[in-house]
């Protein structure tokens, strides 16, 4: 095995004294210190550390090799180590983000290249048998025939509001077809599977719209991870710049894969009022899908004034702040029957009560 | 042998090949190779695989073959471990 034939010893870090001389490699190299990783590792020799990185659920993180190490076969070591760990984990699929000028470093690892934003920007990577364009195929099958000139909406519909329905009735009226990618990680109160069931049910009276699954490449904990971290869980500028070149990525991929691939070129989107992640990721939709040299035909962006009710934009936050003060009669008048009919099932018990628990942000 | 679980064997260092071997539906076997030499050996390392998985008996896998200049005798070697390993109880 690798980093054991150059006599290093690979192995789990463990104590403080070698987490700060982790943290003292990554400032070194101008990379921060991930948080929440699942792994941890480090390539040691009797000076110390060698080289670092570490797994962020499936996101490949931290990585960096010592100065005098450089060029010695450490960091293909750790991301081996890395893999195979995961894979170990059930994993089945890997993301890393680099510099893009660093991206070919990694595809000399075996990573296979999806998109950047810019050759001065960032880059985002993935191993694995099924990649990008295995997903869009199977995409495809699904959107064949349908016209071209079709747009978009991406919503995560936590849960599906009376906002989201006036968003896509607008948008569908616009276009010929049009497409609501529902996002599927599911790190929301609200399950996936009902999340998408909801959306389905409340525009199945539309005519050309079709509801896909966003899967990994969509606002994923791959594409975004910031999206789905609670605000103060990093310091503020920090987590500031890291929402914006999550948001490019996520954005740069949507317009060079996603929507050629449905023959999108358009995409809708309701200003947000509340939540700052989401109003910068709708800023940067703007600058990345509208520019005319972002590689591809570049699109249009709408962006609708939230749907209002009573003087107060309708939103998924909204409501579930009523629902957590246990305010159902509000809570009811911003959704459609669809979702309510739901919210007042047994089914939803539970998830009321992790609402009213609560203070996440999705 | 059936593969139970998605397993490795090798790494992706220099003169070593990393096989990730997963269950897929259906009894066909898919294979993914990439190599830095795919021009000159590409076939050679197919054929590789597909000798060593059909030798070992397993259908419906998912084969992903990430070569870096391997040896033939080490690709055979990694390609049996990781069978082994994905057959062996989740």
């Amino acid at each position: 095995m690798g980093g054991e034939s150059f006599g290093w010893e690979e192995r789990i870090l463990e104590g403080s004294g070698e987490f700060a001389a982790r943290k003292r490699l990554l400032e070194l190299r101008g990379l921060s210190v991930p948080g929440e990783e699942d792994v941890v590792l480090g390539l040691f020799d009797d000076d110390g550390l060698v080289a670092t990185g570490s797994l962020v659920g499936s996101v490949l993180e931290g990585i960096a090799v010592a100065d005098a190490y450089e060029g010695e076969g450490a960091a293909v070591a750790v991301v081996s180590s890395l893999i195979k760990r995961a894979v170990e984990g059930g994993r089945k699929q890997l993301f890393l983000f680099t510099k893009a000028s660093e991206a070919s470093r990694f595809e000399a690892m075996g990573f296979s290249f999806i998109v950047s934003t810019g050759s001065q920007g960032v880059a985002l990577l993935e191993w694995g048998m099924e990649g990008i364009a295995f997903w869009l195929k199977a995409l495809k099958t699904r959107t064949e025939g349908k016209p071209h000139g079709a747009a978009a909406v991406v919503v995560n519909c936590n849960p599906f509001t009376l906002g989201h329905r006036k968003l896509i009735e607008y948008a569908a009226s616009k276009a010929p077809w049009l497409y609501v990618l529902v996002v599927e990680e599911d790190r929301s109160l609200f399950p996936f599977g009902v999340r998408v069931e909801l959306v389905r049910q409340g525009i199945a009276d539309l005519p050309n719209v079709t509801v896909l699954e966003g899967g990994p490449y969509v606002i994923s904990s791959a594409t975004f991870p910031t999206y789905f971290i609670r605000p103060g869980e990093k310091n503020g500028d920090e987590a500031d710049r890291a929402v914006e070149f999550h948001a490019a990525l996520d954005l740069a991929l949507f317009r060079r894969h996603i929507a050629p691939a449905l023959h999108v070129t358009d995409r809708f989107v309701g200003t947000e009022p509340y939540c700052a992640t989401t109003s910068t990721y709708n800023r940067i939709m703007k600058e990345i899908l509208t520019a005319k040299d972002g590689g591809g035909e570049p699109l249009r962006v709408h962006e609708m004034p939230r749907f209002e009710k009573e003087g107060a934009p309708v939103s998924a936050s909204k409501v579930r702040e009523l629902i957590k003060r246990s305010d159902m009669d509000a809570a009811k008048a911003l959704v459609p029957p669809t979702t309510w009919a739901w919210l007042i099932s047994p089914e939803a018990v539970p998830v009321l009560e992790r609402i009213k628990k609560s203070d996440s942000r999705h | 042998m059936e593969a139970k679980k998605t397993a490795t064997a090798g790494s992706l260092e220099s003169s070593d090949v990393l096989v990730t071997i997963s269950p897929a539906a259906g009894s066909a076997v898919e294979l993914k190779i990439e190599s830095i030499v795919i021009k000159q050996f590409g076939k050679r390392i197919r054929s590789v695989t597909e000798e060593v998985v059909a030798a070992s008996g397993t259908k419906g896998v998912s084969v992903h073959v990430q070569d870096r200049g391997a040896l033939e005798c080490t690709l055979r070697a990694r390609l049996e471990t990781a069978i082994a390993r994905a057959a062996e109880p989740a």
